[in-house]
């Protein structure tokens, strides 16, 4: 059999060079393992995003509304994958973060507006990852002064390794962790006939569409589609050096990641729909468990503690490593989970300042927890068409682009359907703000 | 053979005929990549000003709606206790 021999030019002569790589002969193990190798931004980035926050909206809005929301969540998948497909794109083609795009496309005042806003959302988002998780360990009669911290040190290490395919084995082991989700809403007994119907066909809860209903609704599209998530992946990509030819599997990751984190998210909506079955009503995920552990036994209970700690700790990660990727970017900082501390101090430090900050500030007594985590969603929700808006017109660039990666005239057509129901969303909230005396119920 | 194995990579010095190589990324030779810093500024053309100018007023009037909504709703919780 003839062999080929490896061979890189150096000066100018051919030179033997081995790299580092499996031989496969089988085309389908090829493509298998080549997916494989590709995959995990898109996993993390989605799964990521059933953060805390998510955690608490999803079952308020089981507890509140039973499975009469799940068809939303399934109107979201496309959205999700649609959005973070065209980020995959920019990814793939510039090789470089979100932020650093906005600068170098937009200019100064755009970029630094990006940032700040990033920045501002992601703190107060990273805040309501550390409540939720100092909540939950005091439910498990841990003292969140002892717990907390030791969260933030473990968030730390997992990111301080200087190698990034650590750091995304870790985040991969989180993702896959949340299955447990999946095993929770089984064991709650859900309908199956109410849920399949519920998903596929769309209705309004009794009571109509309230400003309530409004407002639940646009903390979900929030809390589904984050603005963190555009920069992340984007970077994600970038420090992993996807190929052009890997943009197909990473399109594939982003579809299953999508449907998986949709999937987890109906199962946390399950889980409320069980607390509204039993007549429970609760403020947070973490009563919610103990309420249903009469019911559902201790198991239920302390799985949905801990499945509340590994979303915001997922949460965290992701979170952090976007504010500190984009912040790298914009200041021309070494910025990669490949490098070791010393070769990007900057990037490190940001990524560890806002993990210890945030938890700092959950140390401090007395915040309501419940409406912050809300606000953000809100607040996420809101801000989130302008870095579409931005994501949109860069792959519409085709100066930057060309012809390869531009967004064709359906990709067009289906994202600005989707910024317009962002926007119309948006405005809804504007007017039940203005006017609530138009929406029954209120 | 595990999966674990198969994704286990090894240094590779020659690749047989009829055999395929699975890379990871970031083992991988780097890529060229579009030149975005060379290219300056994106031109603005009347949709691009337009989208920029609908989106300054958008998120004036956006940020301080959620603000209002958001400390009513904080007075609220307060009356409440």
């Amino acid at each position: 059999m003839q062999e080929k021999v490896l061979t890189v030019s150096i000066a100018g002569e051919d030179v033997a060079q081995p790299i580092r790589g499996r031989l496969v002969r089988n085309k389908w193990v090829y493509r298998i393992l080549t997916f494989l190798v590709v995959s995990g931004p898109g996993l993390i980035v989605m799964e990521a995003d059933n953060d805390a926050g998510a955690v608490s909206t999803y079952v308020q809005a089981g507890a509140q509304y039973g499975t009469r929301l799940l068809w939303v969540l399934l109107l979201l998948l496309p959205v999700t994958y649609f959005i973070q497909e065209m980020v995959v794109r920019l990814g793939i083609a510039t090789g470089k973060g979100h932020a650093s795009m906005i600068y170098e496309r937009f200019g100064r005042w755009w970029g630094l507006f990006s940032l700040v806003d990033l920045q501002l959302v992601n703190f107060l988002t990273l805040v309501t990852e550390f409540a939720a998780i100092s909540l939950a360990l005091s439910h498990m009669r841990i003292a969140p002064q002892i717990g907390v911290p030791i969260a933030a040190v473990a968030l730390t290490l997992m990111a301080l390794t200087g190698s990034y395919r650590r750091w995304e084995r870790i985040a991969m082991f989180l993702c896959l962790l949340d299955l447990a989700w999946v095993f929770l809403a089984l064991k709650l007994r859900p309908s199956f006939g109410e849920i399949a119907h519920n998903t596929f066909v769309p209705g309004i809860p009794a009571g109509g569409l309230s400003s309530n209903l409004v407002f639940l609704i646009i903390a979900i599209v929030g809390t589904t589609i984050a603005p963190w998530q555009l920069f992340f992946q984007q970077s994600c990509i970038a420090d992993k050096r996807l190929r052009f030819a890997d943009v197909r599997w990473a399109q594939l990751d982003t579809l299953l990641g999508a449907v998986f984190t949709i999937t987890v998210a109906a199962c946390m909506m399950i889980a409320g729909n069980a607390a509204k079955v039993h007549g429970l009503t609760f403020s947070d995920p973490a009563q919610m468990a103990n309420d249903l552990h009469l019911f559902s036994g201790e198991a239920v209970r302390s799985l949905i503690l801990l499945m509340m700690i590994n979303a915001a700790v997922l949460g965290t990660t992701a979170i952090s490593l976007s504010s500190a990727w984009a912040y790298g970017e914009v200041k021309g900082w070494p910025h990669s989970l490949d490098m070791p501390i010393r070769k990007a101090p900057g990037f490190y430090l940001t990524y560890v300042v806002c993990v210890a900050l945030a938890a700092a500030i959950v140390l401090i007594p007395g915040a309501p927890l419940q409406l912050i985590i809300l606000g953000v969603q809100v607040l996420a929700g809101i801000m989130l068409p302008s870095a579409i808006i931005f994501l949109q017109l860069l792959l519409n660039d085709r100066q930057m682009l060309g012809e390869k990666f531009v967004n064709k005239r359906w990709n067009n057509w289906v994202n600005w359907t989707i910024i317009a129901v962002l926007f119309l969303l948006s405005l809804v909230l504007a007017v039940q703000v203005v006017a609530p005396r138009l929406f029954p119920g209120v | 053979m595990s999966l674990m194995n198969l994704l286990r990579l090894k240094e590779i010095h020659e690749i047989p005929e009829n055999h395929f190589v699975v890379i990871h990324p970031l083992d991988d030779v780097i890529e060229e990549k579009v030149n975005a810093a060379s290219l300056g500024r994106m031109p603005m053309t009347t949709s691009v000003r337009l989208s920029l100018m609908a989106l300054r007023g958008y998120l004036a009037i956006m940020m301080l709606l959620v603000l209002y909504h958001v400390i009513d709703l904080a007075r609220g919780i307060g009356h409440t206790h």
